[in-house]
């Protein structure tokens, strides 16, 4: 099992040594060397270990460090684990979805991988964005209150990009495993299966609600995620989360069902976004109604759809009645 | 499909032992769990890569077995009341059933479906229709065409799973072996059927390969 581990180490190894090859190499050696130094002032000034996501077990910082040393000439010590940090593609080629699913991995040794590193930064940085807004002056403090040095913001190229996106795919992981939840409680027969229009509902409140306490420098975010080396990760970002949603609600469909489910909830969501960012009403009443009013129209399209189809092809189902 | 069989399978073992009652209660749960049944096609990908290439074949696949299902209807739409209508028919059959197969995996394992599919709705048909309005002999040789596209089609498929891992991918292998010979038995169903004696045949069918071609290319991507 262990060289199974390695194995798959010598494998990441590659993904990530090959993933900053676009820039400049001698800036992924300052990458690393930033890596190095910021995990020797972590180890210096370790009072509390923070609650890392990888690691469950608690492990001395001496065998961290010493292991470590061990290793420090070989790269293989930044990627001996499964990388569980839902870190935006900003240096990854993979959807950082699906990374939720490797929570809690194999735990091999108390390591920390450059992407869990960023991770947590960024996440540490999100309590300051109401003061600082989405950027740069925001990750420098959230690296200061895990007691690395606010330089450490020289590994993320894209700054501000970093910090919005990370943020987006930790909402989006939340979402799901609240949907999975929701799912397996169904199936376990403690819960009703709801319909699909109250479904969509209560999944897009769920996921707009997780921004109300960033609410007032959201439009800065968006700003941000419309900029055009960030739109391609956004909108996997949003065209993952619309399919996660349509997963859970129950569509199967296999044909161009498909794509106007899909197109139809992120318009949807989109424009209740946009009004949720205008919107004073007390704990965002008017928001809920229009996305309620929204689910209401598409809803009564399709069944009208529906009742024209039936005509012509009775063989022919649409989803969003049940 | 499974649903339904779950269903009867309890009314029947309602009297028998308790491992058949266990899993009986199994069965109150909805047609969502299908996806965690022990039986699965597919391996979870390890990686990104591994999950791209996976979702390739399942969505070009699932849009050849769509494709082939509308020129067998087309070729029906004309020739049905003919004396090879029950030929064709069976054929068609068949392909249903892979179409069924193919949609069932691409659901449960969340591959997106080429957005292409009208089209090859409408190409489908009209190649089916178009060939048969040159008599039995021209949706033979439309078959045979066809199916020899989609069986070289599936045994690079085949090739490429076997070279990675065929351990690993012993079910879908599974698959797409036995559809592989669905389609060469058509195809010799058209050679037996005088596909050959259309005029320009050889010119009819290496246009409709390599219109295959060019949809099996496209279909992966998009």
């Amino acid at each position: 099992k262990q060289s199974c581990l390695m194995g798959f180490a010598s494998h990441k190894v590659l993904k990530i040594v090959a993933a900053p090859s676009a820039v400049n190499p001698q800036c992924s050696n300052l990458n690393r060397g930033f890596h190095r130094a910021a995990l020797r002032l972590q180890d210096e000034s370790k009072s509390d270990k923070p609650p890392s996501s990888s690691s469950s077990s608690s492990s001395s910082s001496t065998t961290y460090h010493e292991h470590y040393q061990a290793t420090e000439h070989d790269t293989a010590a930044e990627a001996s684990q499964h990388d569980s940090a839902s870190d935006p593609a900003a240096e990854q080629p993979e959807r950082p979805n699906t990374s939720y699913q490797d929570q809690s991995g194999e735990h091999g040794e108390e390591y920390e991988t450059e992407e869990q590193l960023q991770s947590r930064i960024l996440t540490a940085a999100l309590e300051f964005v109401p003061l600082h807004g989405w950027s740069m002056e925001a990750i420098a403090a959230g690296a200061e209150t895990l007691g690395l040095s606010s330089a450490s913001t020289g590994m993320f190229y894209n700054g501000a990009g970093d910090l919005v996106l990370h943020f987006i795919a930790h909402c989006n992981s939340q979402l799901t495993e609240i949907l999975a939840e929701q799912h397996k409680q169904v199936q376990l027969g403690q819960a009703e299966p709801k319909k699909t229009a109250d479904f969509l509902r209560e999944a897009v409140e769920t996921r707009l609600r997780m921004y109300i306490p960033y609410i007032e420098t959201w439009p800065q975010a968006m700003s941000i995620l419309l900029l055009p080396h960030n739109i391609p990760d956004s909108l996997k970002h949003l065209s993952s989360m619309v399919d996660d949603i349509w997963y859970y609600a129950g569509d199967r469909s296999t044909d161009m069902n498909w794509y106007t489910k899909r197109a139809v909830l992120t318009g949807i969501y989109n424009t209740t976004e946009l009004v949720m960012l205008q919107d004073s009403s007390p704990d965002f009443q008017d928001t809920w109604s229009f996305l309620d009013n929204r689910i209401q129209d598409v809803v009564n399209m399709a069944s009208s759809a529906k009742q024209v189809e039936s005509r012509k092809n009775p063989n022919l189902i649409c989803g969003l009645e049940t | 499909m499974s649903a339904a069989a779950h269903t009867a399978f309890c009314g029947w073992s309602q009297v028998v032992s308790p491992a058949m009652i266990r899993q009986c209660l199994k069965c109150r749960v909805p047609v969502l769990q299908q996806s965690t049944r022990a039986y699965s096609i597919f391996p979870t990908p390890l990686d990104s890569e591994e999950k791209e290439m996976l979702h390739r074949i399942v969505r070009v696949d699932h849009a050849g077995e769509y494709g082939a299902n509308r020129i067998y209807a087309g070729q029906m739409a004309v020739l049905g009341r003919s004396k090879s209508g029950p030929l064709i028919q069976e054929m068609w059959d068949q392909e249903k059933k892979h179409l069924q197969k193919f949609n069932e995996i691409l659901s449960e394992n969340r591959v997106r479906p080429t957005a292409l599919l009208p089209l090859w709705n409408i190409a489908g048909f009209a190649l089916g229709a178009s060939t048969a309005l040159l008599g039995k002999e021209g949706a033979m040789a439309c078959t045979v065409a066809v199916e020899e596209s989609i069986s070289e089609h599936y045994n690079s498929q085949i090739r490429a799973l076997m070279e990675k891992d065929p351990e690993r991918y012993t079910e879908l292998l599974q698959v797409i072996k036995e559809f592989r010979d669905d389609e060469m038995e058509h195809h010799d169903t058209g050679l037996e059927h005088d596909a050959e004696m259309v005029p320009g045949y050889w010119l009819m069918k290496n246009v409709i390969q390599l219109g295959c071609k060019a949809a099996i290319y496209v279909s992966q991507r998009i």
